[in-house]
């Protein structure tokens, strides 16, 4: 394994994105909608309780993992194209460990998810979400929602390999990511769900990227976040390793 | 450890979804420094042996070595000394030239100070350096194959694995590509195996060719000792005018001849078509059969294909199309 071979798939995204960046743009318009919109309305009502935080700034970053997570498990779409084209199967023969190849992917997914930090911090703050500005509070939001979207797109990567068709990867996709949204603690707090849902939210990896980003960005709880991108980083670690054992099918 | 070939199978089997038998075992041996073709019509296992020979998929039994190196057991070091160019196109088309090179170069390793001057000479290689500040969207087919050679040529490889090279490209696309090839074989002492249904091309450009259909060796050799197989001489085709058993009647009293192929338009062998054309002819007139149109030619290796499997390589690959189809959905399913 070697993590600058890796970090090339890094890199590759990156210039990607350069030549067309349409992307950043059009995945920001739902999470716009979501905190200019239904942020600002629920507010106003009082609906919901965020212990003390407001409902804007509750749901930023709430917002910003749903729009990343987005961007991750879409990340899959790629590979099921380039498995089609026949990148991928050049890239099976460089002289790559799997490893590299999907440790890679995972965090040029990841990087791919990153830029929607940006782009929600620019909508939310001037709408009023109160947020910890400072350099240590946002490293970590970087840090926890890298691990988090790294650990989304191994996911992403693994249904690649049993999903090979578009269609059913697109069907596959709506079938998760709307779910993991809603039974997460994104637009309220998990206290407030029935008994089953909460469960799950539990052990919705959404929830703990969500939990470190609060902790950062909101309560300004740098140990807190530690110890939650912790719990993330295993969530992650278990995708790679699973998406390492299993992309050699993804070609067969 | 079979040493001293460039590769090397030994009864190679690949069964997808436990029901479609890409490779009937396959055995075959390619010297260093050799120019090989492997033939045969679409669905004839090609792709499949090259894809396990580049160590993307494994075999379901058998084993296969190239430069002495184990396929399965040793992919990696396999991977360090071999290119390959797959048959689908394998370059981002939304990056430039360059940057495709440059992002391949560092998937290979290439160290930094190296980098820089490999892309040039690559570049200046495969005729690309005008277009490499293109994004490769707008680049041609035949651009875009020298790209893919030359991101597979940058480490100099061994052993150079091209899958269909010229497969969709003009013939001026096709002979640029072909004297690139040559030109890095003649300069580094490459081994190069190469697929292709064109078997003109497989003639023109290889030095022994393997001839492959539905999943097996069906011949080996020099592309004109193969051709030789289907008999020496001359082959002439008699395109006829109504009844085909008469032809064959009066042809069968021609000494030195042999029919090739028993349809309409008839094709015979003879040793010398120059002097025994006349003959032929008219003992085709004396029983009274009307001949429209006679051809010449050397015998190609589509005749040999003919000869070895007793159909035409479009024939094989309508036969075949079922089979052909099945096993794609069955690779798209991924058993």
């Amino acid at each position: 394994m070697s993590l600058a071979r890796a970090l090339t798939f890094v890199e590759l995204e990156l210039r990607r994105l350069r030549h067309d960046p349409t992307e950043v743009f059009t995945r920001a318009v739902q999470p716009i909608l979501w905190i200019g919109v239904f942020g600002t309305v629920m507010a106003r009502v009082r609906a919901i309780p965020t212990g003390g935080v407001d409902y804007l700034t509750f749901i930023t970053p709430g917002v910003l993992m749903q729009s990343s997570s987005f961007i991750a498990m879409a990340y899959g779409i790629m590979l099921v194209w380039e498995r089609e084209s026949g990148i991928l199967k050049k890239v099976l023969t460089l002289p790559l460990s799997r490893l590299t190849v999907v440790l890679g992917r995972s965090l040029a997914g990841a990087a791919r998810a990153l830029t929607q930090l940006f782009v929600i911090l620019l909508v939310a703050v001037p709408l009023g979400a109160k947020l910890d500005l400072s350099p240590i509070a946002l490293a970590l939001a970087v840090l926890a929602l890298l691990v988090g979207a790294a650990g989304l797109t191994a996911l992403s990567i693994l249904l690649a390999t049993f999903m090979k068709t578009r269609e059913r990867f697109m069907g596959i996709l709506q079938a998760i990511t709307m779910p993991l949204f809603f039974a997460s603690n994104a637009i309220y707090p998990i206290e407030v769900m029935p008994a089953p849902l909460q469960a799950f939210s539990r052990v919705n990896p959404l929830t703990y990227v969500i939990q470190a980003l609060r902790e950062a960005l909101v309560y300004s709880n740098p140990l807190a976040c530690l110890q939650s991108i912790v719990d993330i980083s295993l969530f992650s670690l278990a995708m790679i390793a699973l998406a390492t054992l299993l992309l050699g099918k993804i070609v067969e | 450890m079979p040493n001293g070939f460039a590769v090397r199978a030994e009864n190679l089997v690949k069964v997808y979804e436990g029901t479609v038998r890409a490779l009937d075992g396959v055995t075959l041996s390619v010297e260093e420094g050799e120019l090989r073709a492997i033939v045969g019509p679409n669905g004839a296992g090609k792709t499949t042996l090259m894809r396990i020979l580049t160590t993307q998929i494994k075999p379901t039994s058998g084993d296969a070595w190239v430069l002495g190196r184990h396929v399965v057991r040793e992919a990696g070091k396999v991977r360090s000394a071999i290119g390959y160019v797959p048959q689908e196109f394998s370059v981002w088309n939304d990056l430039t030239g360059y940057e495709n090179l440059l992002v391949y170069a560092k998937l290979y390793g290439i160290p930094r100070d190296r980098r820089k001057r490999v892309i040039e000479e690559m570049l200046e290689f495969m005729e690309l350096k005008e277009a490499a500040n293109r994004l490769v969207r707008t680049y041609s087919g035949g651009m875009i194959r020298r790209l893919e050679l030359a991101i597979a040529l940058m480490v100099k490889p061994r052993v150079l694995f091209l899958d269909e090279p010229t497969i969709g490209l003009d013939p001026r696309a096709r002979a640029l590509v072909w004297s690139r090839v040559l030109e890095y074989r003649k300069e580094y002492g490459a081994t190069v195996v190469f697929n292709t249904h064109y078997m003109e091309e497989a003639e023109k450009y290889s030095e022994v060719v393997t001839m492959m259909n539905r999943g097996r060796v069906v011949a080996e050799g020099g592309p004109s000792d193969l051709a030789k197989a289907v008999g020496e001489g001359d082959l002439v085709s008699l395109s006829l005018e109504g009844d085909v058993a008469k032809a064959l009647e009066a042809l069968s009293r021609v000494p030195g001849l042999a029919v090739a192929s028993a349809k309409n338009p008839v094709l015979v062998r003879v040793e010398n078509a120059q002097r025994q054309l006349p003959y032929l002819m008219e003992a085709l007139m004396g029983n009274g059969v009307r001949v429209k149109e006679v051809g010449i030619r050397r015998p190609t290796l589509e005749d040999v294909f003919v000869k070895l499997t007793g159909m035409t390589v479009e024939e094989a690959e309508a036969l075949g199309f079922r089979g052909a189809a099945a096993m794609r959905r069955a690779i798209r399913r991924g058993g």
